[in-house]
């Protein structure tokens, strides 16, 4: 027999995932589902595994897969040749600049891969910044560098874009771990080489392989950097390939069948990282790093770590440093604020910059609806999780579900529900939303649920002793200490909308306007200049994140 | 049946404890639930909140079925371990928190805080926050909080366990005295033996899930029912009955003494009623405790605490013991 009181309580905490699971089920599992059933319906309309086999039979597409596997592979092992080195000096010495390297090797995780792109071109571009000063220095009449549109640019792009997410990573452990266990190595009579590979690597293995599986699966379902970078069919990636077979070919068929490929090695891929982050989790208890006194020593170690400092800033900040800088300045005109003023529509708009105001507007109240929801849902969802006895397990993993599927495959349910309702403007602005919901949720469950983890359950319940209905006391009382975690749930999900390009353009017709779409657009058809102006925006959005997400790391309670 | 206080049948299952216990305390009494750790003590409170709940069995209070009513609607105050206050907020939020609950007028609820504060001894102390309190002061916020919802019955859930030893005699007389000037009938667990004996009128001795005795706590003291009550509450000695069988009783199982009702003899024998003698019991060790000594010493292999108001001069003393102060178990029961 359940007593009415313990129904009342726990039907209160079970009712607080059901907005989140109403909109996970008919905005995520039902596009999805569209989706992946139209790889089993011919041409005719009828059940068969027809697309599935044309597709896989096919010749170019399994150069397609096999150009993906072999790009993703090679630009992690760059990122990761880059990044253990770096790793290594950050974990080992202690020398200037390096609190600022470890932090500014946190950006490529708030920054959008269309800026990355832009930034790329804008710096090792032919006419960058890169080549530019190159030829001034070197008095060169043509550009030294030239890599866009090639493998080359691909692989850099991935390794500028994933290689501090791995140093971060690796050297972050590192520099929790014992290091007494080297020192008795040492006292053993183990030499430093010795030590290092039989002491200090096998320790380090957890977090590097959980690092690069999470780069692999970056590289593996890149989207925009393949797109722009690439430069057509020759360098095309699955992902790519998906957008293309139902945008461009109108063979959804096909894009279903490579959809279902895409997921396999996704959720392959996310089981590897989740098993090696529980495996680091229960590996080496967490020490606080111990203060290295340890200067470079001789000339090899300094010129090491100043070049690596120089590198990383090189790498990480001058892109982004070159889209603000060519935002206002170009060799040809000089300073202008030429680009702003057309943005504001203060100037008569070339090109695509005409739509680029209603770009900004959309984008900005699309990432407002996006952040205030999804912190409503993923909140609900976070306390109705942790406030459960039986199948949290299952609730967390049908929380986090969308992130096994790209969102490329997301804006293609969204887009064959759009092509079949035929509606109006406000429809397609709606399926955005609804999209870019499916696609933050999971970001804003990983920040809210270890924050809600924090609350002791003794405050729920002296709230009902004290005579506080179970709703209550969770607003009264819980919700009041998760304020500054739901603040940075929403500024994340806000920045994760206003970048949002691959399911966007997925999805979009030519009436959706969004501010990466607008860039898209405005690099595709070279106003460079233009673009820049409003990766200014996305850059600003991203400091922002960048800075509250750091503090919000420092702030806890109880 | 049970016309006031509190009266409970609580059967509750879980994968590995089964607690089964009854009780019943009276109104406006103050008492401790004892036990040896994992015995089901705060899972009996938290089942009395409704915080957990019965699998069958019923709750009543003052008359009162509460077995289905809800936690919120039982007007069952509950003291936490850790205090539990709401860290978001100001000592006077805190207390008012059940006050605006009831919706008291603004006024009503400043006066009923500060008077609060006044009896727990925190005059004063309305703006500050919970982490510039300390663990006492936490305790009495705690206390007053719980106060504040006019309950029926207060629970504290090993209130002071926190606190070091000095703040722990001081903070439980506090309670004592904050009960009397309530009067609320009060439910109070703790693991401190000495803590239930000094505060408490009842005391409930559970367990294993199930409640072994209940009663004033002298009662409990000089007249356990089972071995187990007899050595958890209080010192006491332990021998096989048979040591004693002196032809007319032949006796199995234990006998059970309290050490203050050993009698150290100066010269031997001095004792005339009917008693037990414990000859040249060798001393092992002796602990001054301030006005007496407590003494281990060990007769025939046996371990006997006693105490003696001066320290024994020889290696072995003389220890007799009234028979009617004896105790017999057989198999763990009287």
């Amino acid at each position: 027999m359940r007593s009415r009181a313990e129904m009342e309580r726990s039907g209160f905490y079970q009712r607080l995932a059901l907005p989140a699971l109403v909109v996970i089920t008919l905005f995520f599992l039902v596009p999805l589902l569209i989706t992946l059933s139209s790889a089993f319906i011919d041409e005719g309309g009828s059940l068969s595994l027809a697309p599935i086999i044309s597709v896989f039979s096919n010749p170019y597409i399994h150069r397609i897969m096999r150009f993906t596997l072999i790009q993703a592979a090679i630009s992690t092992l760059a990122s990761l040749v880059v990044a253990l080195a770096g790793a290594y000096l950050l974990s080992t010495y202690s020398f200037r600049f390096k609190r600022l390297i470890l932090a500014l090797s946190a950006v490529p995780f708030v920054i959008p891969s269309i800026l990355v792109v832009l930034g790329f071109v804008i710096f090792f571009g032919n006419n960058g910044f890169l080549n530019t000063a190159l030829m001034n220095i070197f008095s060169l009449s043509e550009p030294p560098i030239r890599i866009l549109y090639s493998y080359k640019a691909i692989i850099l792009a991935h390794t500028f874009y994933n290689f501090p997410i791995i140093m971060n990573l690796v050297a972050t452990y590192a520099m929790h771990l014992d290091r007494r266990l080297e020192a008795v190595s040492y006292t053993l009579g183990a030499s430093k080489a010795k030590t290092f590979f039989s002491v200090t690597l096998p320790r380090l293995l957890p977090a590097i392989i959980s690092a690069s599986s999470l780069v692999f699966l970056f590289c593996f379902s890149s989207f925009a950097i393949i797109l722009v970078l690439g430069g057509g069919p020759r360098y095309t990636t699955m992902e790519v390939e998906i957008y293309r077979q139902a945008r461009m070919m109108g063979n959804t068929g096909a894009a279903a069948a490579l959809s279902l490929f895409s997921i396999a090695v996704t959720s392959l891929l996310l089981v590897a990282y989740n098993r090696s982050q529980r495996r680091l989790s229960k590996s080496e208890a967490y020490r606080e790093p111990l203060s290295l006194e340890k200067r470079p020593a001789g000339l090899v170690g300094r010129v090491l770590a100043v070049l690596y400092t120089i590198i990383s800033l090189l790498f990480v900040l001058a892109p982004i440093i070159s889209v603000i800088v060519r935002s206002v300045y170009s060799s040809s005109t000089g300073f202008t604020l030429k680009w702003y003023r057309q943005l504001l529509n203060l100037e008569r708009a070339t090109s695509h910059m005409g739509s680029a105001l209603t770009a900004l507007t959309n984008s900005l109240l699309i990432a407002l609806a996006v952040s205030l929801l999804a912190v409503i849902l993923g909140t609900g969802l976070a306390a109705s999780i942790e406030r459960r006895k039986k199948s949290r397990g299952a609730l967390e993993l049908l929380g986090m579900l969308s992130m096994t599927v790209s969102s490329v495959i997301i804006g293609l349910g969204y887009f064959l529900i759009s092509s079949r309702l035929r509606g109006n403007a406000s429809l397609s602005y709606t399926l955005v939303v609804l999209a870019h919901l499916v696609i933050a949720l999971p970001f804003v469950l990983r920040v809210m649920l270890p924050e809600y983890r924090k609350i002791p359950l003794s405050y729920a319940h002296s709230a009902w002793t004290l005579g506080s209905t179970p709703g209550h006391a969770f607003f009264s009382v819980e919700l009041p200490l998760l304020k500054s975690a739901m603040v940075s749930a929403a500024i994340f999900a806000f920045a994760i909308s206003m970048g949002e390009f691959n399911a966007t353009l997925t999805l979009s017709s030519s009436t959706i306007i969004t501010l990466p779409i607008v860039m898209y657009r405005l690099i595709g058809s070279y106003n460079y200049q233009g673009a820049c102006a409003l990766g200014t925006i996305l850059i600003a959005v991203s400091a922002v994140v960048f800075i509250a997400t750091g503090t919000a790391k420092g702030t806890h309670h109880a | 049946m049970h016309n006031s206080g509190l009266a409970c049948t609580l059967n509750a299952s879980y994968d590995e404890f089964t607690l089964n216990a009854e009780f019943a305390i009276e109104e406006g009494e103050l008492a401790c639930i004892i036990g040896p750790s994992g015995c089901g003590k705060s899972t009996t409170l938290q089942l009395i909140a409704g915080l957990l709940p019965l699998t069958e069995g019923s709750i009543t209070l003052h008359g009162n079925d509460l077995t289905s009513v809800p936690v919120h609607h039982r007007q069952i105050a509950m003291v936490f371990q850790e205090y539990a206050l709401f860290p978001h907020m100001s000592v006077a939020s805190n207390i008012a928190y059940p006050l605006k609950l009831r919706h008291l007028k603004k006024s009503e609820r400043t006066k009923r805080v500060a008077d609060l504060l006044t009896l727990v001894s925190l005059e004063g102390y309305e703006k500050r926050k919970s982490d510039e309190l300390s663990g006492g002061e936490k305790q009495r916020v705690a206390l007053a909080r719980a106060l504040a919802s006019d309950p029926q019955l207060l629970l504290l859930d090993e209130p002071l366990s926190a606190l070091d030893a000095k703040l722990r005699k001081h903070l439980r007389e506090e309670i004592r005295r904050i009960h009397d000037e309530t009067g609320i009938t009060t439910l109070y667990v703790t693991h401190d033996q000495e803590e239930a004996l000094s505060i408490a009128d009842r005391i409930i001795v559970m367990r294993d899930g199930t409640v072994m005795q209940s009663g004033k706590a002298e009662e409990v003291y000089h007249a356990p029912n089972s071995l187990f009550v007899a050595t958890f509450i209080g010192d006491g000695n332990t021998l096989p009955a048979h040591l004693f069988a002196d032809g007319e009783e032949e006796r199995s199982g234990v006998v059970f003494f309290r050490p203050e009702e050993a009698t150290v003899q100066i010269t031997v024998p001095g004792e005339h009623l009917p008693h037990l003698a414990f000859n040249e019991a060798t001393v092992e060790s002796c602990e001054f405790q301030g006005g007496r000594y407590r003494l281990h010493t060990r007769w025939q292999g046996y371990p006997i605490i006693c105490y003696s108001e001066r320290r024994p001069k020889g290696k072995s003393i003389n220890l007799t013991v009234r028979k009617k102060d004896l105790l017999y178990f057989e198999d763990g029961n009287v």
